[in-house]
């Protein structure tokens, strides 16, 4: 069987990590976002870093 | 003591005002003589793009973005870091290991662009300004866009 490839998350694209995202601006949970476990922590990262420049809020 | 040295992606928000007034060319090149005293070898630097910021950060409300990418070692990331934030242009600086350079980057280098290329808005300018609406257009000019002309049109 095919191995499916995992999605890649990079801080500099901002709109594809906004899909990710509530309306509150926080990261949506696992359950939510149907990605796996370590999807979801290069998610974590990449959201992280983009916070830190400027390029995502943290909070409304 | 010999220290191992390893690929970073970094990104560094500038001051606009400062961009503004020198120019991004002499901006991006103190960043680089910043980073090459510390012994970071510089790949590619290049403009990211100049927008409006997330939140505000020391009063400023809009940054100009470059994306390097280096060679060094991790107590030399640390220095440029230190004296980045102190001395300027930048005010922020991400670096990030990385396994290699890609080859797209690397072919862009250390990018000269015309100062006037770089057009920085006022600082309170947001990217959200809504695009202007379409002007109000006479049905006959579609129609001729089709290849009917406007007397046809008005007969009926």
């Amino acid at each position: 069987m095919a191995k499916k490839e995992s999605r890649r998350f990079d801080y500099k694209d901002v709109e594809g990590l906004q899909v990710y995202m509530s309306s509150h601006h926080m990261m949506l949970p696992a359950k939510r976002s149907g990605l796996n476990a370590r999807e979801q922590r290069m998610l974590k990262r990449a959201l992280k870093q983009a916070r830190f420049l400027a390029l995502l809020p943290y909070t409304v | 003591m010999n220290e191992t040295r390893h690929t970073y992606q970094a990104m560094f928000l500038l001051e606009n005002q400062e961009v503004r007034q020198k120019g991004f060319n002499a901006v991006r090149d103190g960043v680089r003589q910043t980073l090459e005293k510390h012994g970071i070898t510089v790949r590619v630097l290049r403009l990211w793009g100049e927008r409006a910021m997330a939140y505000r950060i020391g009063g400023r409300r809009r940054a100009t973005y470059v994306l390097g990418w280096l060679e060094a070692s991790g107590t030399a990331v640390n220095e440029a870091k230190r004296e980045l934030y102190l001395v300027g242009p930048a005010f922020r600086c991400l670096f990030l290991r990385e396994e290699q350079i890609p080859a797209d980057e690397l072919a862009l280098g250390i990018l000269a662009i015309g100062d006037n290329e770089v057009v920085i808005p006022d600082d309170n300018a947001t990217d959200l300004d809504e695009p202007a609406p379409e002007p109000e257009q006479d049905p006959a000019d579609e129609l001729d866009a089709v290849g009917i002309g406007r007397e046809e049109h008005r007969r009926g």
